[in-house]
């Protein structure tokens, strides 16, 4: 163990080198300083290691890269150190969940946060975990939530001073959802917002009857933070039950929409909802990109937010004050935003018995994996699902505690995940494309098209190199000015994961999580 | 506390026949099992795999008697407790009267669909050899795999349906039957059944019978033909041939059944 903690901390390197928090840094615009990799020797990548889940569930981790260390999670709640050099172990810890747990869509986790030597992870029974990052070994376990109600912790956490921050799952469950910070040192709760107000909290007025109770509003991607405003930003997914939007008439607070929270206290600072009574499970279950930006010629303190909507937006995340939105898909429930962002909805688009089609579909023109904006380039890049709808359900339904609760159901010729391993569905009915857009005016600058949908989430670097996989089973590297396809490898597994760059040994390297594999690439010397 | 106690058992039992030679058989199976599944099913399984069983877009069709997960009763109740790895299906919680429940509605979705049919079976038969639908489809082990395997068809369409496909082929065709017609650069006309897309390339089965996957940068143009590369019977069979057919389609049930 000496030695290996030698060689640990021999490796210190720039933090350049590291990718520290699961969006790589708390402004998550998932780019990287790192220059290595360039347009011209992109063709050069090379496969440098893998590492083989045992897991056969889908692997959606963005792995951590600390001072010569890389810490990843393989679901549903494993916990690995590898050397990020060559993909051997250094430890394993395997949390033991329950026979039976409450997850809505596979028994997944997204990853992990990191404080000095103590590495924090949210499992599917409801409980929040420090391990040792040398060691491997559990320092303390917290009870956040009984997850026999629907809960279930998926995401990342995040650090933020000396507090690791955890939200909740289980939208489709009936749940309550909530943000919680936690003590680093002792896991004692320090602060707790609850996404769904009770009765006599601001934004109760928005739930009219008692659907409140059971109002949905999970959190489940890891948010972001303005340590100069000291604000932490988190998109607040969809209200419940998803599609049966008659029994909890209102805006139903604070669901699909985006909380600014005081870092220490949990106080709400602002709020801006994208889909007011969401009748068609659009989360706002995005990344929050933090960029500092001149925006119709005055400096601003921008969050670019592409929703699960069909919209883009641009908000003033300092006020909340919404300056911008934009249709980036195809989308036929709203005919647009009025001067308070509030959509403009077309009557009929709701889920009904019989069925409605809807653009865009269920999942939405885009989701939960990562965009990513470049400051050398000045664009902003997301994967959409263009041309895309579903048809909405909508059924009555009783809450029954840990049990479905959705109120409805959809159909769609492009499937939710990959199920089918081949491809063959109608052309006409959705497309995915990795696309730039002018954050000013969300004007489409290029596009690179690809025959099926990706879940696959988006890394830059200053070489002005984008990577990013899809649903098809390719991992790929864009030149982030123009599109223009670098270097291609097929894997043959779905990406439902955000890559991620580093150094080791002064060598850059990309890695991505694809089907059961963690893939690692880098040049060829 | 007698019933919790029965429904305890029946779950262990469950789980313990996983490591059987004999599979377990559904202890409920009653008309008004059936019913109560059909609740359980609408409330908790019918978002992915739509209120009529068919697939949605989460989950696959449930309607067709085949199941990817399981074999028989037992493989579909392991299914439903503890979900599968890798996909959206998670594992239910519910007791293991309302699983069997489920499982009997779902088994009723696929149950045999030969009603009201008035043709001959065995005389169908001769129709179905004499008209070489083997040429295209696959059955029982043996024929060409262009067409529907109607090993099962007995399962998946009701007479009425077999009707249309038979008089009116075109009338509903899913995208992997549809023709694929593309010209290379290099001159070459290409014709066939597209298996597998990418952004990149086909896999296609062409008229030939051969597999190829084709660069999709090497093609001047392609397109898909909604609709099936099987004749209409509408002018080539009577009324009761065709009657007879239906009959014989309708009693094809499967091996894996």
């Amino acid at each position: 163990m000496k030695s290996a903690i030698f060689l640990l901390t021999a490796a210190l390197s720039a933090q350049d080198a590291n990718w520290t928090t699961y969006h790589g840094s708390y402004a998550s615009t998932h780019h990287s300083s790192l220059t290595q990799i360039t347009p011209a020797n992109a063709k050069n990548l090379e496969l440098k290691w893998t590492f083989q889940a045992q897991s056969l569930e889908k692997f959606e981790v963005t792995p951590l890269v600390v001072d010569g260390v890389m810490y990843i999670t393989e679901a549903p709640n494993t916990v690995i150190a590898l050397d990020p050099a060559t993909g051997r172990e250094f430890w394993i810890y395997e949390h033991k969940n329950p026979e039976v747990t409450y997850p809505c869509c596979g028994k997944i986790n997204r990853g992990l946060a990191i404080h000095e030597n103590t590495l924090f992870m949210g499992t599917l029974d409801g409980k929040l975990l420090a391990i040792d990052a040398i060691t491997g070994q559990l320092r303390w376990e917290k009870v956040v939530v009984d997850f026999k109600e629907g809960y279930a912790l998926t995401h990342a956490p995040l650090i933020i001073k000396d507090k690791v921050l955890m939200g909740t799952a289980g939208g489709e469950l009936g749940i309550r959802g909530f943000l919680a910070a936690f003590d680093v040192k002792t896991g004692k709760e320090i602060w707790k917002f609850k996404t769904i107000p009770e009765p006599g909290e601001p934004g109760h007025e928005t739930w009219k009857n008692d659907a409140w109770k059971h109002g949905g509003g999970p959190i489940w991607l890891t948010g972001s933070y303005d340590p100069v405003l000291n604000l932490t930003y988190w998109g607040v997914g969809n209200a419940g039950p998803d599609w049966n939007a008659k029994v909890r008439p209102g805006d139903n607070l604070y669901t699909s929409s985006v909380i600014a929270l005081d870092a220490d206290t949990g106080k709400l600072k602002w709020h801006f909802q994208f889909t007011p009574h969401d009748e068609w499970d659009w989360d706002a279950v995005q990344t929050p990109v933090l960029v500092d930006r001149e925006w119709r010629g005055r400096p601003r303190k921008l969050l670019l937010w592409a929703n699960r909507n069909g919209f883009f937006y641009l908000v003033d995340r300092a006020t909340g004050e919404f300056l911008q939105g934009t249709p980036f898909v195809k989308l036929d429930w709203a005919t647009g935003l009025d001067d308070k962002g509030r959509p403009m909805r077309v009557p009929g688009k709701i889920p009904t018995p019989q069925g409605t089609v809807i653009y865009p579909g269920v999942q939405g023109g885009t989701n939960w994996f990562a965009p990513s904006y470049s400051p050398k380039t000045d664009l902003f890049y997301l994967n959409v699902w263009d041309d895309y709808s579903s048809i909405y359900f909508a059924w009555d339904q009783e809450y029954e505690k840990g049990k479905w609760y959705a109120g409805g159901g959809i159909k769609a010729a492009v499937q939710s995940v990959r199920r089918d391993r081949l491809a063959r569905r109608d052309p006409k009915t959705g497309y995915g494309a990795v696309r730039a857009l002018n954050p000013s005016t969300g004007a489409k600058v290029w596009e690179y098209k690809m025959t099926d949908v990706s879940e696959g989430g988006i890394v830059t670097t200053a070489g002005n190199v984008l990577f990013s996989g899809n649903r098809e089973g390719h991992f790929f590297a864009l030149d982030a000015t123009n599109g223009k396809l670098l270097w291609n490898l097929y894997l043959g597994g779905q990406t439902a994961a955000s890559p991620m760059t580093y150094l080791v040994n002064g060598k850059q390297r990309v890695t991505i999580a694809v089907g059961h594999t963690l893939y690692t690439f880098g040049l060829r010397e | 506390m007698i019933l919790r106690l029965t429904l305890a058992l029946l779950c262990a039992a469950a789980l313990a026949a996983q490591h059987s030679d004999t599979a377990l058989k559904n202890p409920f199976q009653s008309p008004d099992d059936r019913v109560r599944g059909d609740t359980f099913f609408r409330s908790q399984c019918a978002s992915c795999h739509g209120i009529d069983g068919k697939g949605g877009a989460g989950g696959p069709n449930l309607s067709t008697g085949n199941f990817r997960h399981a074999s028989n009763d037992e493989g579909l109740f392991r299914v439903i407790t503890k979900g599968v790895a890798g996909t959206s299906m998670p594992g239910f919680s519910m007791n293991g009267r309302e699983i069997w429940q489920i499982v009997s509605f779902i088994r009723a979705l696929s149950a045999s669909r030969a009603v009201n049919v008035t043709g001959d079976a065995k005389a169908g038969r001769e129709v179905f050899d004499a008209n070489r639908c083997t040429n295209c489809h696959w059955l029982n082990g043996a024929g060409a795999p262009r067409g529907l395997d109607l090993s099962a068809i007995g399962h998946r369409l009701t007479p009425a349906e077999m009707m249309t496909a038979l008089i009116d082929p075109s009338a509903e065709v899913a995208p992997e039957y549809w023709i694929w017609k593309a010209t290379t650069k290099a001159g070459e006309t290409l014709r066939g059944q597209r298996l597998n897309e990418d952004t990149f390339s086909l896999q296609i089965l062409d008229n030939a019978g051969r597999l190829r996957s084709v660069a999709k940068a090497d093609l001047r143009e392609q397109s898909l033909e909604q609709r099936s590369p099987m004749p209409s019977f509408r002018d080539k069979l009577n009324g009761q041939q065709l009657n007879n057919l239906v009959a014989f389609l309708a009693s094809l049930e499967g091996a894996t059944k």
